[in-house]
């Protein structure tokens, strides 16, 4: 995913991408130009099932990071994965 | 004879307890292991009281976490700079794709990987080298696709969570919600996914080029990747 957002930026589109704790820093050293990293299991990346808040929460932070950021940067996010009841 | 720690560790990765939310025991030691297993019996005690199984979920992690940040982790090749553009515009009137290493297709227009028909997930993690040995297909999924519709099979990550809601890794309906409030201008008519275990060197110099070129004909202006 990393070869391919650096393809992507490359050809003048804007990316961000994200990534879950455990592959942190392969997001760093692969040098994505924008990350954010989720305390999340893998495979879990954006939150867990119909988390929706969670969900959005960090698909907006990493939408804030598209606009907002400089420079290439990973910001880590601090909440921890919740299972929420859903059946 | 009694089957081994280190025998039972790596027989989750691929092997005969193959399961792929458990893979990582492979990359700890047997003291980690033995560690792992102890704090999590522990840990179940209390659960049988109260119920509360964040803290077995937790535990889990920090071992994912461990697995593959520690010396047996996963590897990843190095670069010095990284390619930097701006958004051109703002976000409220951008057009935004999503592209995924999910392994997401749509019902009835399955990829076929390897030419094979409706492949089981059982059959991709059973042929999870040769996924590793081959160019990925790019699989384009109309932005308005419900989620019932949407399928997932990866051979490399524990889909369960993707089964029950794709938005776990395949956040379609979560950035239609935010098209709805007008946060982005426009989400692109075609997001797309892939199996992300795939020939990293041949997406970098052959397939990414050519996908690129698909992304720039959509008019995308911005990209949300999410690894799986």
């Amino acid at each position: 995913m990393g070869h391919l957002a650096r393809l992507i930026e490359a050809a003048g589109i804007a990316t961000v991408a994200i990534y879950v704790r455990a592959f942190a820093h392969v997001a760093q050293a692969i040098r994505v130009p924008r990350a954010v990293v989720t305390r999340h299991p893998v495979g879990r990346t954006v939150g867990a099932p119909h988390d929706v808040e969670r969900q959005r929460e960090v698909l907006l932070s990493a939408l804030s990071l598209l606009e907002t950021a400089t420079s290439p940067t990973v910001v880590e996010l601090p909440m921890a994965y919740r299972i929420v009841s859903w059946r | 004879m009694a089957e081994s720690l280190e025998d039972f560790k790596n027989s989750f990765n691929y092997g005969s307890r193959s399961d792929l939310a458990f893979k990582f025991l492979k990359r700890l030691s047997t003291e980690e292991v033995a560690d792992f297993l102890q704090e999590l019996i522990c840990r179940l005690g209390d659960t049988i009281d109260d119920g509360e199984a964040d803290r077995l979920v937790q535990l889990a992690w920090e071992y994912q976490v461990r697995a593959y940040t520690g010396p047996d982790g996963e590897r990843s090749p190095t670069y010095e700079d990284a390619p930097f553009v701006a958004l051109r515009r703002p976000l409220a009137n951008s057009r935004l794709g999503l592209v995924t290493s999910s392994g997401h297709f749509v019902e009835g227009d399955d990829p076929k990987p390897f030419g094979v028909e409706s492949m089981t997930q059982e059959e991709a993690m059973s042929r999870i080298l040769e996924f590793l040995r081959s160019a990925p297909q790019l699989t384009a999924i109309p932005a308005d696709t419900p989620g019932d519709r949407l399928r997932v099979r990866h051979g490399g990550y524990d889909i369960r969570g993707a089964q029950k809601d794709p938005n776990v890794v395949f956040p379609l309906e979560r950035l239609r919600e935010l098209q709805a409030t007008g946060l982005i201008g426009e989400l692109a008519e075609r997001a797309y996914s892939f199996v992300g275990a795939t020939a990293q060197t041949r997406l970098l110099k052959e397939t990414g080029q050519e996908w690129v070129e698909r992304f720039m004909q959509d008019g995308l202006e911005a990209v949300l990747l999410v690894a799986a």
